[in-house]
């Protein structure tokens, strides 16, 4: 299978009369976009804002984050089963809007599984998101049943961010990229003798799906994960749009499809494929609720590793606290059967960072890469714009967020400056592979 | 400037070896052996006093030393407390863990002291104080100062966020994110820890899974009807007055009740004092932790031979494995010498 992303690299974003795309600059019709975002009824209100890296801007809550893109030789949509019918992706050829990203973000409302971006100063460093130029949709919809929910699926929403990523896409459809990126990785019994002497190696990703009604969990060309068996995938389904995030699970845990169309695990595979290992693909696998459900998996992802012949794998978790029984289930089954395996994850040591760092622990577990402690306590000067709303924070049960609390407080402060767990950073602790963070004792 | 005292043992204060040990407490205005090379290395704070005691006292008489101890410390001025260094001197490594413990807590002051890795008073204290990693001869005592003086001095100047492998300190059992200076993003991290492991290399893990020190399951009482039972629990079971004034948490002390006559905990007589549950419940019926009612009922059946006089108690929550390994020894020692044959431990 061999897939093209076509890259475009994007130095600036404005609002235009023409939707286009020339010279590193990204032009938006602001009103057409609109427009085309309100084809859906239950987006009630809409605007769309630029937050670029270096300004004092805050944005809350976010939901979503997609990478704009398009397909170029065929007219299927961007993410199978989601803004279209179901069609298989990963092969020909894909083009993408670099160095910005669409944000999903609620014009009031928050939920428990959104986060926060600070586009500068000692915010910034606690998402990949600050260094990005964000095109924020922001919104309301008419989503009555869930306003005052902590859990809310924010479907209008998301599905607003993805079709609004892929019109801005479809901007660069017909120009030549500034340089290709190809990923092309043969059948697995068609490799060359010298690529199989290699240690062979799968990506097991374990997405969150621990919702057990529809409409929260990351979706696999539009089929919610929570009904699933781990599956063989080929890497380039993951990085072409077969993965959409979910609303569920505490936001520095979270990976947002920003994160599945460029995890910089499976990048970093590819790149050491045919020199150090062979890359046989990925075990997309998932997260229960059930002990039952969490052995299941980790002995369908063993299986599937073993059968393959699998020597390593890279295990990696879309969550933490009742998900580190999956974690640790799989890991150990994988090296059960033999699979030398490298777990990566964050931790939860508590504000006093004494805590047992995950939930369930195993000595076999004894290669692990670890990205943050959710959480730690942050406390931020107040920023000059809020794109959002930033009592959201406090008052809508966002995972890092508070309303009250006997000593710290509310989270937002009446001066604009606020205190939150790393729990509610977005996408912060970047378990798919950016994490330049890690754990140490103190 | 601010200042500094030093504890030390009766041996580095040139009073004498072990026939000295016996030597009760003393604070002395001024520098006394290492405070000298402390007082030197420490940049942020001047060291002014010495305290002084034998290994044998505190080793015998611990409560008495620290109580003396503090008293003394209470007319000093004082930013942060040193111990040590104390090699691997086991007698003298609880020494100083147990007056740093008992000077953080009366004075709210960081206590520092150095000790080597096979120091049991490591195990014992690290998570309370920070334990620079010291040599295991008193040839060291240079370099061990100069890393308490370092520890100290980034205290004193407000640097809390100190990392235990860069300042050559006992890890403390506190963990938090950081960025390290050359940051290298969790995917090479990831696949090159993966390479290593491939090739049988070394590597090392981001977070280490603590080995799990398991204690092999007995094997069962043969004959139920004849032997003697003790009940123990860490649910904190005492006398209302708590009269070995166990912790609330972090036990470090057990208590043993003596039940003869009784055949249930009456409420009101005794209680928890557990912080980590809601007490209403065994407040209201201690048996529901310690269940000398149902033991007793046993008894009279003929289901077990005897419930002994004896129970034990302290606190769980928060306790430490050493301190709990500790506490068992100590109480392990009574229930030989009464032959106790099983003991039933209760937990919450």
């Amino acid at each position: 299978m061999k897939l093209e992303i076509g890259n475009f690299h994007v130095k600036d974003v404005c609002f235009g009369t023409e939707t286009s795309f020339s010279n590193g600059t990204l032009i938006i019709d602001k009103q057409a976009a609109i427009d085309y975002i309100k084809e859906d009824e239950h987006i009630t209100t809409c605007d769309i804002q630029i937050a670029k890296p270096g300004e004092s801007i805050r944005i809350v809550p976010v939901k979503e984050a997609i990478e704009p893109r398009c397909r170029v030789n065929a007219d299927h949509p961007l993410f199978p089963g989601v803004t279209g019918e179901v069609h298989p992706v990963g092969e020909g050829r894909t083009h993408a809007l670099k160095g910005c990203s669409v944000l999903a973000v609620g014009e009031h409302w928050g939920s428990f599984g959104d986060g926060l971006i600070d586009m500068s100063g000692e915010g910034a460093k606690y998402s990949l998101f600050s260094s990005l130029i964000n095109i924020c949709l922001v919104a309301d919809t008419d989503e009555e049943f869930e306003r005052h929910e902590q859990q809310k699926k924010n479907r209008a929403l998301r599905w607003g961010a993805h079709r609004l990523a892929e019109y801005l896409g479809n901007a660069v459809k017909e120009l030549q990229p500034d340089d290709i990126e190809e990923y092309e990785l043969g059948a697995i019994t068609k490799r060359s003798a010298e690529v199989n002497a290699l240690p062979s190696v799968v990506y097991v990703l374990q997405g969150q799906s621990q919702m057990e009604e529809d409409g929260y969990n990351d979706l696999v060309y539009g089929w919610d994960m929570n009904n699933y068996l781990p599956t063989l995938m080929h890497p380039n389904e993951i990085i072409d749009g077969a993965v959409i995030s979910g609303s569920f699970m505490p936001c520095s845990s979270k990976w947002s499809t920003y994160d599945f169309q460029n995890n910089p695990t499976i990048k970093e595979l590819y790149k050491e494929h045919g020199k150090s290992i062979n890359f046989l693909g990925v075990i997309m696998s998932n997260l229960n609720v059930s002990l039952e459900q969490k052995e299941r998996s980790a002995v369908y992802v063993a299986q599937i590793a073993k059968s393959l012949g699998a020597d390593g794998a890279v295990l990696a978790e879309e969550g933490y606290g009742n998900p580190d029984a999956d974690f640790i289930a799989c890991f150990v089954a994988l090296e059960d059967a033999g699979v030398k395996t490298v777990g990566v994850t964050n931790e939860c040591t508590g504000r006093d960072g004494q805590s047992q760092p995950l939930v369930a622990l195993d000595e076999k577990a004894n290669a692990i890469v670890s990205c943050g402690n959710v959480s730690q306590l942050i406390r931020l000067p107040a920023m000059e714009r809020v794109i959002g709303e930033l009592e959201a924070l406090s008052r809508d049960g966002l995972s890092g967020g508070w309303s009250g609390d006997e000593i710290l407080g509310s989270s937002v402060k009446e001066d604009g400056s606020i205190i939150m767990e790393n729990n509610a950073m977005f996408c912060g602790d970047q378990v798919s592979g950016w994490s330049p963070k890690t754990m140490t004792e103190f | 400037m601010k200042k500094a005292v030093l504890y030390i043992n009766q041996f580095f204060a040139g009073v004498g070896g072990e026939t000295e040990a016996d030597f009760e407490p003393e604070i002395r205005e001024g520098l006394v052996g290492p405070a000298l090379e402390l007082d030197k290395q420490l940049q942020n704070a001047e060291v002014t006093h010495t305290v002084i005691c034998g290994d044998n006292f505190i080793g015998s008489n611990q409560e008495e030393a620290v109580k003396r101890i503090l008293e003394g410390l209470e007319g000093i001025e004082f930013d942060i407390f040193f111990a040590g260094p104390a090699f691997q001197a086991g007698r003298y490594g609880s020494a100083c863990g147990f007056i740093c413990r008992a000077v953080r807590e009366k004075f709210g002051v960081e206590t520092v002291s150095s000790m080597h890795v096979e120091n049991p008073g490591v195990l014992m204290f690290k998570k309370e104080l920070y334990i620079a990693e010291g040599g295991h001869i008193a040839a060291k005592m240079r370099k061990d100062i100069k890393k308490m003086a370092n520890i100290g001095d980034k205290l004193l100047a407000g640097e809390t966020m100190l990392r235990a492998e860069a300042e050559e300190f006992f890890p403390r059992g506190i963990r938090h994110q950081f960025w390290p200076e050359e940051a290298k993003p969790a995917a090479i991290r990831a696949v090159e820890m993966l390479k290593k492991k491939l090739a049988g290399e070394e590597y090392q893990t981001e977070l280490p899974i603590p080995k799990s020190d398991r204690v092999e399951i007995a094997k069962p009482v043969v004959d139920l009807s004849k032997a003697r039972i003790a009940l123990m629990n860490t649910g904190g079971i005492v006398p209302v007055d708590n009269p070995d004034k166990i912790q609330s948490a972090s036990a470090t002390r057990w208590g043993k009740y003596d039940i003869s006559g009784m055949d249930h905990l009456e409420s009101g007589v005794f209680k928890t004092i557990h912080a980590g549950f809601d007490p209403a419940a065994a407040d209201a019926d201690p048996n529901v932790i310690m269940p000398i009612d149902v033991m007793r009922a046993f008894e009279k059946e003929g289901k077990i031979g005897e419930l002994y006089k004896d129970f034990y108690s302290t606190v769980g929550t928060g306790t430490t494995e050493a301190e709990a390994r500790r506490m068992a020894q100590e109480i392990v020692v009574h229930m030989k010498e009464a032959q106790v044959d099983a003991v039933l431990m209760v937990s919450t």
